[in-house]
């Protein structure tokens, strides 16, 4: 078969080189194309192309750029020539990719290709219309070759002050046709003669490898402790920010997102910079151990009590391969949980750092190496290169999640970004220790990470005063009356610390808590719409066991009051009824005597005055008769003329709008000066009549005076359904 | 993972196991650049701060050495942001330098364009400069050599001071070991000192804070200016001095109240320094009147504010301060460590009880209950007379009077805050009472007394919350204080460190109200103590009574 288009030539592939070619590009199969034809069709769309050129290295793409201006059909041999030898790789990816496909005159490119490489590519001109004389350029006056010299290796346009009066060394030019005028003020130069100047290459420094990755290197030993402080740190934090939520609930914005007081709080709370707290609580989100409730407010869900119960290892692991796969760059300066973080191309950058990282072997790569290598290897032509930032943002939070660890790839990432096992985790985290040291001055240290049983606890009755590998908790008065308000007794707490501490428990502290839970709850608060007291204890007594009060909700607090939950004034009505004879009582405790003649609160505010007017003067009078004559003559006016445009319109013979627009053309000839009355129709299709001076016609539009708003309006005639002199 | 003493923490603090068998060396290693803030039984916490961390590049130390010595003791893993941070901070330091230029004076030189070009346009600095000498070099005013390291240090460019000391006037001082060796530490401290050129040195009260004075002074060689709280310091530091080293009568001079000698060793009280006279200072110009080659300002935490403001100007002399309790409720220990000098030397009050120069201290707070009509009227009283109220009930009298009368046979100080009730006190135990109207040689003189055993029993206000000397005092009775102050705590306990001739133990007992704000002040005043090591055990009124203790 011969292959005369693209179509044809995905035709000919075989299954092995389409499935490549799918796996290299996987918009094509989602959905799956109907035939051939059809996916020609989106392969050689400009969507698709955009991916597919987007996923190439920068060699790769300066190899492409180099077939783009080759002219086609083009052979292997040219496409070295103008590149290197080593091309030949390049070429048969990008024929994989089917960004080339060879015909069957020679290699040729999709037809929209060379639009998404753009104008000039690789600073190359256009074509020349006809056959130069390239080796005329030697003998080029010095003149002209300081013209060429300047454009040769892009832009190839120049700016003149008028093509018609050229300098001497670009009339030369002009004259052989090396270059072209583009408008009056700009000269294109030709490609063939660029490509000549430039020996026949169409880049000036090619870019075969990725620049190496330098930097210092990190011992084995230091990488795989720090990785597990990392590590740590990291899961404390997100431990302590959703404990931390759990108990204060922040509220989202309106337009969603964590607010920035919110978010100071949090800063505050663990003590880190907000960068490092808005990645903490992002990572949370994304990985659904925090969410947004339908009332806006930011709560853990029950996925975390589930990932509190996790070994270390399997927590991390939760955290960490949601961050591989988000979209969301938490870098960005924008509300964190917020709708404004995705970046289609985070994830495709964030693998790629990773996977340099990888390559690098406990190399730590400085940023600016990173980041060459990091563009080398994704162009992303569309924007111009991937920005610095956003590599500098995933180095900084790979190393807060230690998946790095001092800018190398820890064990842990290695393992997570193979999918290995990742129980080694668990292993080399510091042992948990499950008692604390309590000391002389209230404070109490854990020396380590604390059982999560004791922590909680613990966090109940003491402040944190610092935080990191131990933990040192401060008592005061206020903790531990937190524990109280919890439902902690005095003797628990001591219990419980006697049991958790080394040390023997110090005085002073014993009797801290001995003096707090002593204090705590004297006093108590409730709530109560109504009081009723009586000094004859016998009658409380009598009352409260009264079956027919019991609708007052009444409970004795002491040998003399009794509260309610009704108002005084149904209290008294239902003491009453039941045969008691109670009196009211002020605030001041005065007894109210008579009936109770009670005042508005509110400022009056008396209905609207309806109905009865003043009397109007015989002046008043009059003017208003004058106006309801005026306005009776003219409605009448106007129901005439509506009658007349309705009557009007259903006279109007319905024509085509080539019709009208005859109609239209031979009126404005004979007797432009008449009105006319047409039937228009509205964006609805509701027809209305007006009467208009017709003006003019362009354009499939009439051009008229409108009787009724005196406006010079547009009336496109397709829309006019009848037209009819007056 | 290692097993170290240390636990740093990813809020720079650092977490000291001292039963840990490494824990000295570690102690030993750590305290060049990391503050001790804490010194309880168990856990020492100390604190990485910008201002020890250039420190202690000032003293020679660079990050590297720190961050290997936090990494070698550390117990986990060191949190990498910490050591980059620690590495960033220490290179701050000397990117901005102070020297003396042949031409210009005192000149900021700089190895840091852009750093310079930062500050000198701080609001703050702005008007301390001179002209631009060249690109890296600035002049500066110099008075204001004092203001423009404070400034600098504020703005976290801190300047290495090059410009030097001037030596001041030469003045003969040895030691005079006779009889008596100067303490390690107090070596330490007085090296610590000449080495860092100025600064503050921080020892328990009764640990001879004065011999380190001494030393430093022999050190200098110069003529030297002591400023100290009271007139009772003053003669006490003479004494000392006399003492202690080859200086003689002659060449020592008081300028108080009631002396205005001027010798080449002068001791000045810090109330007639800030004494104005038609409102001006007019005794300031004491730190002009001589060359001084050493300034020493006891009680350091006590500077006044005048006083601070004129060291800022006097940067080329060298300074030592010397105190046991560096807090202020006023927060003022930055300005003592920027004006006089960093810490330059401090250690655990437990450790030098352990090498018994303090005598052991048993802390004891005694709680009473006030009967029912003293609780209502406590209840009732106006909310700025409630301390007073509840810290001189009655029911503290017959207290204390059981105290002295367990303690019949030793020597106790009762120490209270309100002079009537330290009159009634007084009348009641019959002894006398010391307060601040009372003649400087009455007072020398019951001293006196109760120093050969005379006297059993002094009542004392708040005059004698510093620098007393009362070798025999075992008992210290504290009725009641200024509001919750830690350092007044701790220094009415420094009346009874002094170590004892047969190195019995002494008590502290605090006499609280209970469920008032009493208690609630000294669970604050408690603080500072506590920190330090001094556990303090709570008994009931009755327990005294019962002589249950």
């Amino acid at each position: 078969m011969e292959i005369r288009s693209y179509a044809d030539y995905l035709r000919s592939l075989d299954d092995a080189a389409l499935i490549a070619l799918f796996e290299s590009r996987s918009d094509l199969t989602s959905p799956v194309p109907s035939d051939i034809a059809s996916l020609a069709v989106r392969a050689a769309s400009i969507p698709s192309l955009v991916r597919a050129v987007d996923s190439l290295n920068r060699w790769q793409l300066q190899v492409l750029e180099a077939a783009a201006v080759l002219p086609e059909p083009f052979t292997e041999k040219e496409l070295l020539q103008h590149t290197d030898k080593s091309a030949k790789f390049a070429l048969a990816a990008l024929v994989n990719r089917g960004l080339i496909y060879l015909a069957h005159d020679g290699y040729r490119l999709p037809s929209n290709l060379r639009e998404i490489l753009g104008n000039e590519i690789a600073g190359l001109g256009t074509a020349a219309p006809k056959k130069l004389k390239l080796k005329d350029l030697e003998n080029a006056p010095t003149a002209s070759k300081k013209v060429l010299d300047a454009m040769v290796w892009g832009p190839p346009r120049g700016a003149v002050a008028d093509v018609k009066k050229p300098n001497p060394g670009l009339k030369w030019l002009l004259d052989e046709g090396f270059v072209s005028p583009v408008n009056q003020q700009t000269v294109v130069l030709h490609r063939e003669v660029a490509l000549h100047l430039r020996g026949n290459k169409v880049h000036r420094e090619l870019l075969m490898q990725q620049p190496e990755l330098t930097g210092r290197k990190v011992e084995n030993k230091s990488l795989q402790l720090a990785a597990i402080s990392n590590v740590t740190t990291f899961l404390r934090w997100t431990e302590e920010v959703l404990n931390f939520w759990g108990q204060t609930t922040p509220v989202a914005l309106k337009a969603g997102g964590l607010g920035i007081r919110d978010l100071r709080e949090l800063t505050q709370h663990l003590g880190v910079e907000s960068a490092c707290a808005s990645f903490i609580a992002e990572v949370a989100y994304i990985s659904g151990l925090v969410t947004i409730d339908p009332d806006d407010r930011i709560l853990p869900t029950h996925q975390f009590d589930i990932w509190l119960s996790l070994p270390a290892s399997a927590k991390w692991e939760n955290l960490t391969s949601a961050w591989l796969i988000t979209s969301r760059l938490s870098g960005l300066d924008a509300t964190p949980m917020g709708p404004e973080l995705d970046r289609s191309i985070a994830a495709i950058v964030r693998r790629k750092v990773l996977s340099l990282l990888e390559s690098a072997e406990s190399i730590a790569p400085t940023a600016e190496s990173l980041l060459a290598a990091l563009q080398w290897n994704i162009p992303y032509r569309r924007t111009g290169g991937v920005p610095a930032e956003y590599v500098q943002w995933i180095s900084r939070e790979a190393e807060w999640l230690g998946i790095t660890a001092q800018g190398a790839l820890s064990p842990y990432g290695l393992a997570l970004l193979n999918g290995d096992d990742l129980s080694m985790v668990d292993q080399d985290l510091p042992k948990n220790v499950d008692h604390i040291l309590i000391q002389g001055d209230n404070t109490a240290i854990a020396p380590g990470p604390l059982e999560h049983e004791v922590a909680q606890e613990l966090d109940l009755i003491a402040d944190i005063e610092s935080r990191g590998a131990a933990t040192v908790f401060r008592f005061s008065e206020q903790s531990l009356r937190r524990g109280l308000d919890h439902g902690r007794t005095g003797e628990e707490i001591l219990a419980f610390l006697k049991k958790s501490s080394k040390t023997p428990v110090p005085q002073p502290l014993e009797y801290l808590i001995g003096d707090i839970s002593k204090k705590h709850g004297k006093l108590r608060v409730g709530n109560a719409s109504s009081f009723i007291r009586c000094e004859d204890t016998a009658l409380i007594t009598q009352i409260i066991k009264d079956k027919k009060v019991e609708a007052l909700g009444l409970r004795r607090i002491a040998p003399e009051v009794m509260i309610c939950s009704h108002d005084a004034i149904d209290a008294m009505n239902i003491l009453r009824s039941a045969g008691y004879l109670p009196a009211g009582e002020d605030s001041q405790g005065l007894l109210l005597s008579g009936p109770r003649v009670q005042r508005a609160q509110t400022k009056a505010r008396p209905p609207r005055i309806l109905g009865e007017f003043e009397q109007p003067t015989v002046e008043l009078l009059e003017i208003a008769v004058r106006t309801i004559r005026t306005g009776e003559k003219s409605s009448a006016k106007q129901s005439t003329l509506r009658d007349i445009s309705q009557e009007a319109l259903g006279s109007l013979p319905r024509t085509t709008a080539n019709e009208t627009l005859e109609l239209l053309t031979k009126h404005l000839r004979e007797n432009p000066s008449k009105s006319l009355s047409i039937g228009y129709a509205d964006n609805n299709g509701l027809v209305s009549h007006r009467i208009i001076d017709p003006l003019q016609i362009s354009a499939g539009s009439l051009m008229a005076r409108d009787h009724a708003t005196g406006e010079v309006l547009t009336f496109r005639i397709p829309r006019i359904t009848g037209v009819a002199a007056l | 993972m290692s097993d170290g003493p240390l636990i740093v923490q990813s809020d720079k603090t650092l977490l000291l196991d001292i039963d840990h068998p490494l824990s000295v060396e570690c102690r030993r290693a750590i305290a060049p650049f990391a503050e001790l803030e804490r010194a309880p039984e168990h856990m020492h916490t100390y604190r990485l701060t910008n201002l020890g961390l250039w420190n202690a590049r000032a003293a020679g130390h660079d990050a590297e050495m720190v961050i290997d010595t936090l990494i070698k003791y550390s117990r986990y893993a060191v949190p990498h942001a910490l050591l980059i941070d620690v590495a960033e901070q220490m290179s701050r330091y000397g990117r901005l330098r102070l020297e003396a230029d042949p031409v210009h004076g005192l000149i900021l030189v700089t190895t840091d364009t852009a750093v310079l070009e930062e500050v000198i346009r701080a609001k703050k600095i702005a008007p301390l400069l001179g002209a631009r000498i060249d690109n890296e070099t600035i002049a500066v005013h110099p008075s204001q050599r004092g203001a423009i390291k404070q400034s600098l240090l504020r703005l976290g460019w801190p300047a290495e001071d090059f410009a030097g000391y001037v030596d001041g006037q030469a003045h003969p001082i040895e030691l005079k070991q006779e009889g008596w060796k100067i303490r390690e530490y107090q070596e330490h401290a007085a090296e610590g000192f000449w080495h860092g050129g100025s600064g503050v040195v921080v020892l328990p009260c009764g640990a001879g804070k004065t011999i380190v004075g001494a030393a430093a002074m022999a050190h200098a060689q110069a003529t030297t200016l002591i400023l100290v709280t009271n007139t009772v310091a003053a003669r006490q530091w003479r004494d000392e001095l006399l003492k202690r080293t080859t200086l003689t009568e002659d060449e020592i001079g008081e300028y108080s109240g009631s002396k205005k000698e001027i010798r080449p060793v002068t001791i000045a009280t810090y109330q007639v320094m800030t004494k104005k006279k038609n409102g001006v200072y007019s005794h300031l110009d004491l730190f002009d009147s001589h060359d001084w080659g050493l300034i020493i300002y006891d009680e350091v935490h006590l500077l006044p504010a005048p006083i601070f403001r004129f060291t800022a100007d006097i940067q080329s002399r060298r300074r030592l301060g010397l105190t046991a309790t560096l807090v202020r409720e006023d927060g003022m220990e930055g300005e003592v460590f920027s004006l006089i000098g960093p810490k330059r030397f401090d250690v655990p009050w437990k450790e030098i009880e352990a090498q018994g120069y303090i005598a052991p201290a048993e802390c004891i707070e005694v709680r009473v209950n006030l009967t029912e009509a003293e609780r209502l009227s406590y209840a009732t009283a106006e909310p700025e007379e409630r301390y007073r109220y509840c810290a001189t009930t009655r029911t503290k009298r017959d207290v204390v009077q059981e105290l002295v009368s367990l303690h019949a046979k030793e020597q106790i100080l009762v120490i209270g805050q309100y002079l009537d009730q330290l009159d009634d006190l007084g009348e009641t135990l019959g002894a006398p009472v010391i307060q601040g109207s009372t003649p400087q040689k009455v007072r020398e003189e019951l001293f006196q007394a109760f120093r050969t055993g005379e006297i059993s029993c002094l009542v004392v206000s708040k005059v004698a919350n510093f620098s007393i000397d009362l070798p025999e005092a075992t008992i210290a009775i504290q009725v009641s204080g200024a509001f919750g102050s830690r350092q007044e705590e701790a220094q009415r306990l420094g009346r009874v460190l002094r170590p004892k001739a047969d190195g019995r133990g002494a008590r502290f007992y605090s006499v609280v109200s209970r469920d008032t704000i009493d208690q609630d002040f000294a669970q604050n005043r408690q603080r500072f103590l506590a920190e330090q090591g001094y556990s303090y055990t709570i008994i009931d009124a009755d327990d005294v009574f019962q002589g249950k203790i």
